[in-house]
């Protein structure tokens, strides 16, 4: 074995400490890196040559120095799976507790209590039929429930119209990904082609499926080059390999599942349905799907139920009583023909909206201390008039009050559940991928000295070469 | 187990984050004084409150309707007391001139004369009103019920008040009732349907009377004693003494009906009390606990930072010198 080659193994030894301090070196740079896996430098002893005869198997250094980053695919997996469940809650829960807020009475005025006004207003005008100012305040706090009506019913819409909006930034941001990941897959297949493994581009497309799968219930899996083939579930195809395709998010007319005339619905272009609103689940989309065609809409249904059937209760009885010009017949509620929508167009009738006098309280006509249509009225309060006659109004509203807190209250702890898993699976992959300054202080000094090391192996030979060279 | 740079921060920040959540929620029942804020707080609780709530204004307007009704019903009984003093009075007339002991014609005119006062008192008694009703006039209530004949035109309308929750009571007697008068028909259209009748309202007043009314007995007396009739005077007193025994009983009507009315004015206070105990308990803060709370939340957040100081500090650099 020749001196030449001794040098030739401090050179190789040298090459591998300077590519260990700058993997280190890169490693303690990207220690802040969100989703960064460190890297560490992999070598194989260089084989001998048996030259010097077979009981002289001499090492010649080191050789195939790669960088490869530490990583655990399995954990991975399970981040983004995670990652999915808290992304679903958290989302639900930012339109939840607006919508608790629509409901919130707990510190000022709401429907519960403008409607006890209502009713109470009716009780001081059966103990006054005839009393002008009576009269006066009666309307006037029906027309206050009218407008708490319309508040929630307005209220409720917006959400729906914010959640609405969130869908499409969210469908923009997942075609972006969608592309990004077609290009990731690209580029490491180029990459990969040497046998060089891309470490920076292969962190970024964890980050890229671990965002993708925040939105939505997706399927992925590697094809044998290596390429993510994502599909979403009930959505077809997204990515495949150099592949993608593409959602959109449309508006279009209500649909049998509680979705509203003129909120969007999805269509994917790799499937074969004409929406896929209803089948993709789970993530922020699923969440937002969730909460505008289920829960929101159940809400607006059933105050719309209110609405409705407090208004003809009230005008059944009204209709039929005596106003002070003694007529009779004259709607109390411009009531709405449909349940559809009736808490928005729920009005007081024009009669009594203009003219105070055609609040009707008797029975009888020329009766001014006739209290009985107005005790008919307050007697709605009580009388089970909602759920097929098994609440009163008062108790079917509570009910939405103690569902949506109800809602709220299981979706928070949920989502403090998720974060806690997923706290715990960033932990699992910090142990695993994470950089420690120490451990690269460390791995700095040992290659340190390994270059030294090397460098002097290096001046050694070079003192032999000379030693033979000053032979004479 | 490695532990990195990442996993220590991340614990810190953890640490603070959840502390700091705590010690907010606290903070907030502190300053609002209360514990439930949001219906997610305590589902349950949120709707249980909000039905208290309703009772409770419930309640307050029956108390009111309770109170409306009792001045009602006490002016009634003091005027059925005037009235029922008034036809004892027209009964010793009645008794002092038909036995002709001490009786003659001369006698017997100087005591019409009384009688045709009681009567013009009467007839103001039963037009008595409080406020701008009157007492006796049914649903009538803006004219007077009796007019200077004694003709009644008021009509037999029992004005119901809600004196607690679906426990109705008429707050009127009417002049059917405890006058023995008629009512006057007047032309009518229909009413009396399936609807109004879902709550216990009031007849209408079609209820006609036994014959004897106090009006047409002190004019029948009148009358007798200016033609010195002296057994015509004697038949007064039957029903006299039956309009007598009306008020008597019309007295005693009204008197278990304010009975009643303080019976549920009672219970409603009673119901006021534990259901304003029974909100508190749901939504109230126990401000010694949330106070205690605190200071225990403090204390853990101040070790959290002084053991996360320890931990963040030294690294291997600083050894490295």
């Amino acid at each position: 074995m020749g001196v030449n080659n001794v040098m030739q193994t401090g050179r190789s030894g040298l090459l591998a400490a300077k590519s260990g301090i700058a993997t280190s070196g890169h490693n303690i740079a990207n220690a802040n890196t969100e989703g960064f896996n460190r890297q560490r430098v992999q070598v194989n002893a260089e084989a001998t040559e048996s030259k010097n005869g077979p009981k002289a198997m001499i090492g010649r250094g080191v050789r195939d120095v790669r960088v490869n980053r530490v990583n655990d695919e399995y954990v991975e997996k399970q981040i983004r799976e995670g990652n999915r469940n808290l992304a679903f809650t958290e989302e639900r829960d930012v339109s939840l507790r607006q919508v608790e807020d629509i409901f919130n009475e707990m510190s000022g005025e709401g429907l519960n209590r403008v409607m006890t006004k209502f009713f109470n207003e009716f009780r001081k005008l059966s103990n006054d039929p005839d009393n002008e100012a009576i009269r006066q305040s009666v309307r006037e706090a029906s027309q206050a429930m009218v407008t708490d009506f319309h508040r929630i019913r307005k209220e409720v819409d917006e959400v729906r119209k914010h959640i609405d909006s969130r869908i499409t930034g969210y469908v923009r941001e997942m075609n972006a990904l969608g592309e990004e990941l077609k290009e990731l897959n690209l580029k490491i297949k180029i990459s990969s082609i040497g046998g060089a493994s891309p470490n920076d581009l292969l962190d970024r497309r964890d980050i890229v499926m671990k965002e993708l799968a925040s939105f939505v219930d997706l399927q992925a899996h590697k094809d044998n080059e290596g390429s993510y083939v994502v599909e979403i579930k009930g959505g077809g195809p997204f990515v495949s390999g150099t592949v993608s395709s593409k959602l959109h998010a449309e508006t279009s007319p209500a649909d049998e599942f509680g979705k509203v005339d003129g909120s969007l619905d999805i269509r994917s272009e790799s499937s074969n349905s004409p929406t896929v609103t209803q089948s993709i689940s789970g993530g922020k989309l699923g969440a937002l799907i969730e909460t505008r065609d289920k829960t929101l809409s159940a809400i607006s249904g059933r105050m719309d139920e209110i609405a409705f059937n407090l208004a003809h209760a009230v005008n059944e009885i009204h209709s039929q009583g005596f106003n002070r010009y003694g007529q009779q017949g004259v709607a109390y509620f411009k009531a709405p023909e449909q349940i559809d929508r009736a808490a928005e167009v729920l009005e007081l009738s024009d009669a009594v909206r203009e003219n105070i006098n055609f609040i009707a309280t008797a029975a009888q006509p020329d009766a001014p201390g006739d209290n009985r249509i107005a005790l008919a009225i307050t007697g709605l309060q009580g009388l089970k008039l909602m759920n097929d006659g098994k609440s009163t109004l008062d108790d079917f509203y509570n009910s939405i009050v103690a569902d949506v807190g109800v809602a709220t209250d299981r979706n928070r702890s949920a989502m403090n559940q998720n974060k806690d898993i997923v706290m715990q699976l960033g932990k699992m992959r910090e142990q695993i991928s994470g950089v420690s300054i120490d451990e690269e202080t460390t791995n700095l000094l040992q290659f340190q000295h390994t270059f030294d090391a090397s460098a002097k192996v290096i001046q050694i030979a070079d003192e032999m070469l000379k030693t033979i060279l000053d032979l004479r | 187990m490695r532990v990195t740079e990442h996993t220590n921060f991340d614990l810190v920040r953890e640490n603070v984050r959840k502390s700091k959540e705590r010690m907010e929620g606290l903070q907030r029942q502190n300053a609002t004084l209360k514990k439930l804020n949001a219906p997610s707080d305590d589902p349950i609780g949120a709707a249980k409150i909000l039905e208290i709530r309703t009772d409770r204004v419930n309640n307050e307007q029956f108390l009111n309707n309770a109170r409306l009704a009792e001045t009602f019903l006490s002016n009634t009984d003091h005027a059925l007391s005037e009235l029922s003093d008034l036809v004892v009075r027209a009964k010793e007339i009645a008794i002092g001139q038909s036995s002709g002991a001490s009786a003659n014609d001369d006698t017997r005119k100087g005591l019409a004369e009384e009688v045709k006062q009681l009567f013009l008192q009467a007839v103001s008694t039963g037009n008595r009103r409080i406020g701008e009703r009157y007492l006796f006039g049914g649903y009538r209530v803006h004219e007077p019920p009796i007019d200077q004949d004694g003709v009644f035109r008021g009509d037999g309308g029992k004005m119901m008040v809600e004196v607690s929750n679906g426990v109705y009571l008429p707050m009127n007697v009417t002049g059917p009732e405890v006058l023995g008068v008629t009512v006057q028909e007047r032309p009518r259209e229909g009413d009396e349907n399936s609807q109004v009748n879902r709550t216990p309202a009031g007849h209408t007043g079609s209820e006609e009377s036994s014959g004897t009314n106090i009006f047409d007995e002190l004019q029948r007396l009148r009358i007798s004693l200016l033609t010195g009739d002296v057994d015509s005077v004697r038949g007064t007193l039957e029903g006299l003494d039956e309009v007598h025994g009306k008020l008597i009983a019309a007295r005693a009507m009204v008197g278990s009906r304010i009975q009643g009315i303080q019976t549920a004015t009672n219970s409603l206070e009673r119901q006021n009390l534990t259901q304003a105990n029974l909100s508190s308990s749901l939504e109230d803060a126990d401000m010694a606990q949330v106070v205690a709370d605190l200071a225990k939340e403090e204390t853990v957040f101040r070790s959290s930072l002084a053991s996360s100081q320890k931990l963040i500090q030294p690294t291997l650099l600083e050894f490295l010198r």
